[in-house]
């Protein structure tokens, strides 16, 4: 089912905490709403469920407008960050209650509750009760539970948050494969990029209440509209430099990178980690610089740089290595680079 | 699996009204009751207390100045509270720090303390009547065998120790409640500041004013608003004891209040002292919990 | 403090609670001529079950015991139904100008009443609706009075169910109620049941209003025909007594099963125990 919101606002008193959302979901997406803690992602969902009541706008599933409709008659699922199981039931009963409250008889609740758990492997915990599950075990309950009743869309609210880091990354996967097999239209709400990139279709981010973009994945990282956005999206952060341009060259105190662009007094240059090589000697067309500190990940090494007042990042590769304060050069890649309006942060 | 479906819009404008009528729904028939059985019969008792004669006026009101029943027994009302009290918090506090300690077979130690308390307050009265009963009681029994002259310890007849009587009367209900919660209120208290005033050198006496009587402030206060009302509006054990005697020695505020409908039948001077009674009340307790604010906010 | 001297000091306030309720029974099963002994026996005397028969079956204390039962479960179960309603709606709905919190307060604050003042115009009213002398005019009142205290503990009782837990039964398709009885309600249910006692023996144990509104043996409770007994000029203690011994026998039971709650609602919910 496709999810429209248009022009949504949504106020607490006096805080604006949605300002003025439009984003048009196509059935069978799988969309991320990303963005930093406050930045409206989770109250965005949670009006979309029916949690809370919308201030402004509009909110459609398919055709139908559903502002008012009460929350039970909505018809999607819901995952909780805390999963919210019922303590006092069985998972089985957990897991059934959907179709319980929509008077399904005994045979086919039990019948479609055994087939949902066989696909997500929690068979064997259908007679245990929710306090005696791990913490990944009650999440494949939680996405039981909204699975089983064929919903018209999966709204999820940070659902892998509770996870250690390990059996974070073993479940996005598990998702992702999950979301495809069924089809349906899905809304994941996350602060995680890195979740954000695996996982969408498509990524929404948020900042204080405002949509700064709606794209793939792949052009939020490769395009992006804002500094917000390229500073948000992509670990380790991209690199910001103020300067200015003169006769083709952007400069600022040391850093001279050559671009095909006009002259401007005042521009803001955004460079990715990626596109820094670091050389232990100077090479053609190289900037000097000073190391900060390195931290070998084992695969790569990121190269932590001073140049004159800048702080940047490099990403180099496993076998690089350099002192503190060690002198090195760096080389980039300049037709990568991102150029934002150093007042207004939009990408020009 | 189908991918998507249809979905129900049966009702969905009258289920939202019906949503956000719920709560009034549900506390209304509380709030009803409550305004029939509670606010009702203080607005009828104006209307009765301002009937005076055949005709209205406020005679009622100012009969209270001159009257000196009514003053004595305010008297005794306010001394027999303030002796109550400060037993039961001393004797409770007392308890409650000497006993804050890893006890086996808690959960029956206080279900056992709990009798007194629980007690229909009319049964304590029967209690304490066999107790006291200069004839047979094991109370007078005892001191006479131990050798001491009990002609003149009447208790409960006796004008001088009636008062007396009455207040250890409630001293033993009581205290076991005042224990109680002072006694979880302590145990609420982390063992970190403590551990702190160790290091720090403090003594026990300093360590029980500076960390202990603090952290322990909202339970105090909790435990003397409480019985501070319960004491004020006494009734049920002083009727079984004394009656309010002999003759006027033990009557309280309550005791003159309901003697003065129910015997003599004059319910508008009662609903006019009743409504003194209520300030009183009210009045102590918003200077407690008021004191209790304060406290929490600091 | 030493150990020793702690569980002395321990013994002895169970021996000075216990005691006199001790001593009580003992009366209610004391021959008359063994009542009057001197020196007071407290152990060694034959007992007698003469004034437990002729309390409950040869004078009305029997019922006085029926009635008290009645208007104990009557009042407690109407106090739980509008009272755990009306905290549930407390605790989760925000409604306009903080109505929620001041509801709540105004509802506690009620409790504060003095019995007294509200007994008296109380006692005219149900003269003009003629209901002086019926059982349903205690369970009114009863409710009444149990209320503010059934509001206060249950809402604290709700507020530590997470939110989380109704609003996934909305979302699952649940309506609002069915989500209180299917969900909200099942995890309350310990704290329900120590309400539910609390009101009883509140009502079990309340005097005024029941001596005020209650005068003949059809509709008295315990404790009035027991404080009947007493304002005679022929006071028989041991048919007194044994009254006595049977008004306390529920709430001892009760409050071995309760006593885990106590603290919590003794202090409306100021501390927990």
């Amino acid at each position: 089912m496709s999810i429209k919101f248009k022009n949504v606002t949504k106020s607490f008193g006096d805080t604006c905490v949605v300002d003025d959302l439009s984003l048009e979901i196509d059935d069978g997406e799988f969309v991320v709403l990303l963005g930093p803690s406050g930045c409206g992602k989770t109250t965005t969902l949670r009006m979309l469920a029916g949690l809370e009541t919308v201030t402004g706008g509009d909110i459609f599933i398919g055709d139908e407008r559903i502002n008012d409709v009460p929350t039970q008659h909505r018809d999607l699922a819901m995952v909780f960050q805390s999963y919210a199981l019922y303590p006092h039931m069985t998972i089985a009963e957990n897991i059934a209650y959907p179709l319980r409250v929509r008077k399904l008889d005994k045979d086919e609740r039990a019948r479609r509750v055994k087939d949902v758990a066989a696909m997500l492997e929690i068979e064997s915990l259908l007679d245990r009760k929710p306090r005696q599950l791990s913490g990944g075990e009650r999440q494949r309950v939680a996405l039981a539970r909204a699975i089983v009743r064929e919903p018209r869309a999966y709204l999820m609210d940070e659902p892998l948050s509770n996870l250690d880091a390990r059996l974070r990354v073993q479940m996005r996967g598990e998702l992702k494969r999950l979301q495809h097999q069924l089809g349906t239209t899905t809304i994941y709400v996350t602060h995680d990029q890195a979740e954000a990139m695996t996982l969408a279709s498509r990524v929404a981010v948020m900042k204080r209440g405002r949509l700064q973009q709606f794209d793939t994945a792949l052009n939020i990282y490769n395009h992006p509209a804002n500094r917000f956005v390229a500073e948000f999206v992509g670990s380790p952060s991209m690199n910001f430099v103020d300067g200015k341009i003169d006769g083709g060259v952007f400069i600022c105190e040391s850093i001279r990178i050559p671009v095909a662009r006009e002259n401007t007094d005042q521009i803001t240059i955004g460079i990715r980690p990626e596109h820094i090589r670091v050389f232990n000697e100077p090479q053609n067309e190289t900037i000097a610089a000073t190391v900060y500190v390195t931290e070998l990940m084992g695969n790569e090494t990121f190269v932590f740089l001073s140049v004159g007042k800048n702080r940047l990042i490099a990403r180099a590769p496993a076998e690089f290595r350099a002192d503190v304060e060690s002198p090195v050069w760096l080389g980039i890649v300049a037709d990568k680079a991102h150029f934002f309006d150093t007042q207004t942060g939009l990408s020009i | 699996m189908p991918k998507s479906r249809r979905s129900s819009n049966a009702g969905s404008k009258r289920g939202a009204r019906a949503q956000t009528l719920l709560p009034y729904l549900l506390i209304a028939p509380a709030v009803a009751v409550l305004l029939a059985l509670s606010i009702y019969p203080l607005i009828y008792s104006v209307s009765v207390s301002l009937q005076i004669g055949d005709g209205w006026g406020i005679g009622n009101f100012a009969r209270l100045f001159s009257d000196n029943f009514f003053l004595t027994a305010m008297a005794h009302t306010f001394v027999f509270a303030v002796a109550a009290l400060t037993c039961e918090f001393l004797l409770g506090l007392g308890l409650a720090l000497l006993l804050n300690s890893q006890i086996r077979g808690r959960g029956l130690f206080r279900a056992t303390l709990l009798v007194p308390m629980m007690l229909p307050p009319v049964v304590a009265g029967v209690v304490w009547r066999l107790l006291l009963n200069p004839n047979f009681g094991a109370i007078n029994g005892t001191l006479k065998q131990i050798g001491i002259d009990t002609e003149s310890l009447t208790w409960t007849a006796s004008p001088r120790l009636a008062m007396l009587s009455v207040i250890v009367v409630d001293v033993w209900q009581w205290t076991p409640f005042v224990f109680l919660v002072l006694l979880a209120g302590l145990q609420a208290i982390p063992q970190e500041p403590y551990e702190a005033a160790l290091i720090d050198g403090s003594s026990r006496w300093q360590t029980f004013r500076h960390v202990t009587l603090p952290l322990l402030k909202p339970a105090i206060l909790i435990v003397l608003l409480l019985r501070t009302m319960d004491l004020l509006r006494v009734f049920d054990q002083i009727f079984i004891l004394t009656e309010g005697g002999p003759g006027f020695a033990t009557e309280t505020i309550s005791l003159y209040i309901y003697r003065t409908a129910f015997r003599f039948f004059d319910f508008g001077y009662a609903a006019a002292m009743s409504f003194v009674l209520l300030a009183l009340t009210n009045l102590i307790s918003i200077f407690y919990i008021r004191f209790l604010k304060h406290e929490s906010r600091a | 403090m030493s150990r020793a001297l702690r569980y002395l000091l321990l013994v002895l306030s169970l021996v000075a609670a216990l005691a006199p309720v001790y001593w009580m029974f003992t009366i209610s099963l004391k021959s008359e001529v063994d009542q009057f002994a001197s020196p007071p026996a407290w152990f060694g005397f034959t007992p007698t079950l003469e004034h437990y028969y002729d309390a409950f079956v040869t004078r009305s204390f029997g019922e006085y015991l029926i009635t008290s039962a009645v208007v104990a479960v009557g009042s407690t179960l109407c106090a739980l139904v509008l009272g755990t309603f009306a905290a549930y709606a407390l605790a989760r709905f925000r409604l306009p100008y903080d109505l929620d919190r001041r509801v709540s307060l105004w509802i506690l604050s009620t409790r504060m009443f003095p019995a007294i003042v509200t007994a008296v115009p109380l006692f005219l009213m149900m003269r003009d609706l003629r209901l002086l002398n019926t059982k349903a005019a205690l369970i009114i009142v009863y409710t009444a009075f149990n209320l503010p205290f059934v509001v206060w503990m249950m809402r604290g009782f709700f507020d530590e169910v997470p939110r989380d837990l109704e609003e996934a039964a909305l979302v699952d398709g649940d309506s609002r109620m069915g989500a209180l009885f299917r969900v909200v309600l099942p995890l309350v249910a310990p704290g329900l049941a120590a309400t539910a006692v609390f009101c009883l023996i509140v009502s079990w144990n309340e005097f005024l209003f029941a001596l005020v509104l209650t005068q003949t043996d059809a509709s008295m409770t315990l404790p009035v025909g027991i404080a009947g007994r007493v304002t005679q000029y022929e006071i028989k203690w041991g048919v007194m007594s044994a009254a006595g011994a049977v008004a306390i026998v529920p709430i001892l039971v009760f409050a071995m099963a309760m006593q885990k709650y106590l603290v919590r609602g003794l202090s409306m919910g100021a501390v927990k125990g």
